[in-house]
């Protein structure tokens, strides 16, 4: 709950919003209970009126057809206005979760990896539907409920303490209760979802291993077992929802029956007459109405709080590296020096482990090894993704950790293995990497990674749009595209991370000899499986966290 | 068109679904009926209630017993709703427990090659998210549809046995709503349909910024990116207001019906009672006409509800469009896999024979044209060559994981005909990148064999020199692996996945890279191991590693889709084979 109140900021700029929405749907209620109670009201006394005598028929018969009018209004008013304040704070909520992450770029080490985006979408959305399904039907129900027992207050004294007190429980007390004894069975269904991803990874990632083993059964079990666990839990979870359902509905019937006996008391004693007895019991029955979705508002206000929980941990890690406090200059040029660098991601197994080489400047240098030997950590160090911890990397004398990040981000720049190209325009993708850049210096790019022919042949040429993971594109010409985007960057260093996975061996081997051309002039890091072209100055070999 | 068989057959396959579970199925439909049907006893005792106090003026003792009788119905119906709910809770998870487990072994008893060419992360949020997002269908969607279509015309035939204009108004105005809403819905639905794919590219647009989060990162665009964000979230709901404005009209038309339904009767029965309209040959009393207004707005709450829980009918059609869309179709419901016994018994070395063999690699390149091999019992061979060539295509082909041309024989019979339990007692493989499984290392090790006792794994482990780091750990074999081996160097991990080569028996052994991550004492100490191990046994090794060529009995090369015997390594130096 009280990560929920840490997005109450973004709430605050949204107040019009909101109390408009909130107004509307509390018109909207009271409407219904005004057009049931006077119907009620109406129908009793036209029975109760004797044939002749004078009978206003006009003034409640329009009253009807009023609270009618303005119930179908004021019903799609505050659906409107529900949905436009939930996409404004959808809008809010998706700026603020990419300003929250840039700092913390790469999430993946600490975050494990492939569900963080899915798990961050959903997160997202549980949080920017809480007002329309959660926030917004229960303070319209609490206001309900006090507004209809200040009516019985008034004309039926007897029956408002009990009404107030059954329906304050009904509204506020239920969802309050199962929000909490939700809690450890939500807990239960996130462990057990995580069990069971688990078991499914463990399958498919190890699917091969599995059939050569013969233990195909033993991982289908396995998966099983963890998913009868979840459904057990999610039961559990479904079976409290039920009962508090069933416990909302119980205490409104609990008002209900109240209010008629404390009804029939004051009729018989004559302190209200038949037609104001049917009218507020028909409006007590309408005033339910804004209690019959509380519990699932109450599971979705659990949900979001948990979403917001898990939102508010990621917001409040510490960056990977912090920025110095007063930025040196890097003087001018592309030479790199590892110093006896040493890091690992747990201490006891270095991934580099006294790690020392010099590149000069305009140098083209490969670094190869097998996966698992700290290549991409080289990279990650260059970029500042993660600092050493022991030696220093510095750049044209002066340690990386000494400079601004935006300084070293113009100076070296990174091609990553899994660098993607983005939905949008070719145009877009290439101004990522100078965003002053113009149409002819874009073209000539494209033409230098040989893409400009078929740029050319495109129906929107540079604004063609380019989709999903590149899925207009070949893998070949995808990776173009981001080595495009990388060159047109006026950086020093170009550091490349398995530029070319993805690749068949003919396009690799293509690719990959053109590179110490393009990048002429400029340092050139590449970090390889592939066969290196003898074009290429130097080769590396890295074992185990050393050169070899 | 299209889209609409394809709505039509997940609707028949969701249903399918909910079909094979009949008992619970009757129990989260007809519960909430049975509650529907005491809702009408609850609206007549409570009107004639009122009757009696007001039009008979009968003192409160007198009425207490109705009104007992008033509180136990409203307790029973209110038992029979929550026990609607909890079986529609049963039932749902019951329906998703079935279709993971399908999905799952459907899964599992692909190819492996298949597996490998897609996102696991993709195919087991398809297990769970998307299997999960078809719990609304069953859980309210169904039971929803079934009231709305029968408890509004109930309602109303029980309602023409008080009064037929209001039955007549109930039984018109109800089963209209659905036609009025589709009219307004029309209209709307273009537009709507155009917004939700607008919606959705947003959204992926937002994942896809998502995942590039580094590489924005390192190109300084940290501050840019997010204004766009927020710009592109802001155009789209300025443009979604205005569909939204056609869209809503159909809510509005559902409560301009409700409306009329309840200001209609107690209007009519008002004007009746006051002699202003009689179609009436008996007199309608205030309990009939109270009840009349009591049932005015259940006759439209059945509709209602049904409007709520539409979008978890698209939800679910949506989810099984993707389970279809990652699985290439849907699995039917499946027996569990039954064990694979793995037969006893010393085994032979055996033999290994391949001609003209034609194999393509995972982007489809042929890597292999004709490639002839003629292994004796007992034969060790190293294939050197450079990454890419198709040394891991032709080892997985040899195991039987991946498709070719040609002929394959192994104790001089072909591929295809041994029975994979057989195939995989005779022929055991280690993979490029084995995977370790959430567990301890001994769970490793013992996915091996699973009957192996505690010094089998202990033997394995040190022939492979597992224990060497193994022991070295606080918690020694019992250490628990993380995912993906969290925590283990490369290495360490490849040393697992012999230990548990080591505990089988087989007369073929295939070897991918088995040293790739290993400094050259390691790989030596390893060596010795898999040299004592592969005694009596035929042995195939995929390396670039010239030490470990070194110690085979011959070796060859890949060269124009051909295996062509190359000379052996005299010295067993490590530089990079042939690169």
């Amino acid at each position: 709950m009280k990560a929920i109140l840490a997005f109450a900021p973004l709430l605050g700029r949204l107040k019009g919003p909101i109390l408009l929405t909130v107004l509307l749907s509390l018109v909207t209620l009271f409407a219904g209970i005004g057009l049931l109670g006077l119907s009620g009201w109406f129908l009793t006394a036209a029975a109760l009126s004797t044939l002749g005598s004078a009978f206003n028929i006009f003034a409640p018969s329009a009253g009807v057809r009023g609270l009618s009018f303005i119930r179908i209004l004021s019903r799609y008013g505050e659906k409107l206005s529900g949905h436009d304040m939930t996409l404004r704070l959808l809008s809010d909520l998706r700026a603020w979760l990419f300003a929250k992450l840039f700092p913390l770029v790469p999430l993946a080490r600490r975050y494990g990896r492939g569900d963080l985006v899915s798990r961050l979408l959903a997160d997202v959305e549980a949080l920017d539907t809480v007002f329309l399904v959660a926030l917004g039907p229960i303070s319209t129900a609490v206001l309900a409920g006090a507004a209809m027992t200040v009516v019985l207050a008034i004309f039926l004294p007897g029956a408002a303490l009990l009404y107030g007190l059954l329906v304050f429980a009904a509204v506020l007390l239920v969802p309050i209760g199962l929000v909490l004894a939700s809690r450890a069975a939500g807990a239960e269904v996130v462990a057990a979802g995580a069990a069971l991803r688990q078991a499914v990874l463990d399958g498919i990632d190890g699917h091969q291993d599995l059939v050569l083993f013969g233990a195909i059964d033993q991982a289908t079990n396995a998966a099983a077992t963890a998913s009868q666990q979840l459904s057990h839990a999610r039961r559990r979870l479904g079976l409290r929802a039920a009962l508090a359902a069933a416990l909302v509905q119980l205490l409104a019937g609990g008002a209900l029956i109240g209010t008629l006996l404390a009804g029939l008391a004051a009729r018989e004693a004559g302190a209200i007459d038949g037609p104001l007895l049917a009218g507020l019991l028909l409006a007590v029955i309408a005033s339910f109405e804004a209690s019959a979705m509380l519990v699932r508002s109450a599971t979705r206000l659990a949900g979001a709080a948990a979403a917001a929980d898990r939102l508010q941990a990621i917001a409040n890690t510490a960056p990977a590296v912090t920025e110095p406090a007063a930025p040196l200059p890097i003087p001018e040029g592309g030479e790199l020096r590892f110093e006896a660098v040493r890091f690992g991601y747990d201490p006891q197994h270095p991934v580099l482990d006294g790690l020392s080489f010099a590149v000069r400047t305009g140098e083209c240098l490969a670094i190869v090894g097998p996966s698992g030997a700290g290549k991409s950590t080289i990279a990650q160090l260059l970029l500042r993704l993660v600092d050493p911890d022991a030696g220093t990397v510095r750049l044209n004398g002066s340690d990386l950790r000494d400079a601004a990040g935006a300084e070293l981000r113009q100076r070296i720049v990174l091609m990553t293995q899994d660098a993607p190209v983005f939905l949008d325009s070719i145009r877009a993708n290439l101004s990522i990497g100078r965003a002053d850049a113009g149409d002819d210096e874009l073209w000539r790019v494209l033409d230098a990674v040989r893409l400009a022919q078929f740029v050319r042949g495109l129906p929107g040429q540079l604004d063609t749009l380019v989709g999903e993971a590149g899925r207009t594109l070949s893998a070949g010409q995808a990776r173009r595209i981001c080595l495009a985007r990388t060159l047109l960057s006026r950086a020093d260093v170009i550091v490349f991370d398995e530029p070319t996975s993805g690749l068949d061996a003919e396009t690799e081997a293509a690719f990959l000899a053109e590179l110490p051309e393009l990048t002429r002039g400029r340092t050139a890091i590449v970090i390889t499986h592939a066969v290196v072209p003898e074009t290429f100055d130097r080769v590396l070999e890295l074992r185990a966290g050393r050169l070899e | 068109m299209d889209d609409k068989a394809r709505i039509v057959a997940a609707g028949r396959w969701l249903n399918h679904l909910a079909a094979t579970d009949r008992p619970l199925l009757a129990a989260v439909l007809g519960l909430p009926l049975a509650a529907g049907a005491l809702l009408v006893m609850q609206a007549m005792l409570l009107a004639g209630l009122l009757h009696r106090a007001i039009v008979d003026a009968a003192a409160l003792p007198a009425l207490l017993p109705q009104v007992a009788l008033l509180a136990t119905i409203l307790v029973i119906r209110i038992a029979l709703s929550g026990l609607g709910e909890t079986a529609a809770v049963q039932f749902g998870e019951a329906i998703k427990g079935r279709v993971r487990a399908a999905l799952v072994a459907d899964l599992l008893r692909r190819p492996p090659t298949w597996t490998a060419a897609r996102s696991s992360g993709a195919l087991s949020s398809t297990v769970l998210e998307q299997v999960e997002a078809l719990d609304g269908y069953f859980t309210r969607y169904l039971p929803a549809m079934v009231q709305a279509a029968i408890l509004p015309i109930a309602f109303a035939v029980i309602a023409f046995s008080v009064d037929w204009i209001v039955a007549l108004l109930f039984l018109i105005s109800a089963p209209l709503i659905p036609v009025f809403m589709a009219l307004a819905g029309w209209g709307a639905e273009a537009a709507s349909r155009s917004q939700a794919a607008a919606l959705n590219r947003l959204s992926g647009r937002f994942a896809d910024r998502l995942r590039g989060l580094v590489t924005l990162k390192l190109f300084g665009e940290d501050a840019a990116e997010t204004a766009r964000v927020r710009q592109a979230s802001e155009e789209l709901r300025v443009r979604t207001m205005r569909v939204m404005r056609i869209a809503f009209l159909s809510s509005a038309v559902l409560e301009f019906f409700a409306a009329l339904g309840v200001a209609g009767v107690a209007l009519y029965v008002g004007l009746t009672f006051l002699g202003l309209v009689s179609v009436h040959s008996t007199e309608l009393t205030l309990a009939a006409g109270m009840f009349l207004l009591l049932m005015a707005p259940e006759v439209y709450q059945p509709l209602r509800l049904l409007a709520a829980h539409y979008h978890d009918r698209s939800a679910a059609i949506a989810a099984v469009a993707e389970i279809e869309r990652e699985l290439d179709g849907l699995p039917e419901a499946m027996p569990p896999v039954a064990a694979i016994a793995t037969p006893a018994g010393a085994e032979a070395p055996a033999t290994l024979e391949l001609r003209a063999v034609a194999v393509n690699d995972p982007t489809g390149r042929q890597v292999m044209t004709a490639a002839e091999l003629m292994l004796d019992p007992g034969a060790r061979i190293a294939i050197l060559g450079p990454s890419g060539i198709g040394k891991s295509t032709l080892l997985e082909a040899i195991a039987g994981l991946r498709d070719f041309d040609g002929d394959i024989r192994i104790d001089g019979r072909a591929l295809g005909d041994i029975a994979e339990p057989e195939l995989r007692h005779r022929v055991a493989m280690l993979g490029q990148r084995p995977r370790l499984f959430a567990g301890s290392i001994a769970d490793n090790i013992r996915l091996g064999r699973r009957d192996a006792d505690h010094a089998a794994i202990r033997r394995a482990a040190q022939l492979a020199r597992v224990a060497d780091f193994a022991d070295a750990l606080p918690e020694g074999f019992a250490t628990q692996l993380g995912e993906d081996g969290l925590g283990l160097s490369g290495g360490e991990i490849q040393r697992i996945a012999l230990a548990r080569l080591y505990l089988r028996d087989p007369g073929l052994l295939l070897l991918d890279e088995p040293t790739a991550h290993l400094d050259a004492a390691t790989e030596a100490l390893v060596l010795d191991g898999l040299t004592e191990f592969a005694v009596g046994r035929t042995l195939v090794v995929a390396t670039h590693s010239r030490a470990v060529a070194a110690r085979m009995d011959k070796v060859f090369r890949i060269a124009g889709g051909k295996l062509l015997p190359a000379p052996k390594p005299a010295v067993a130096d490590r530089s990079v084979g042939a690169a």
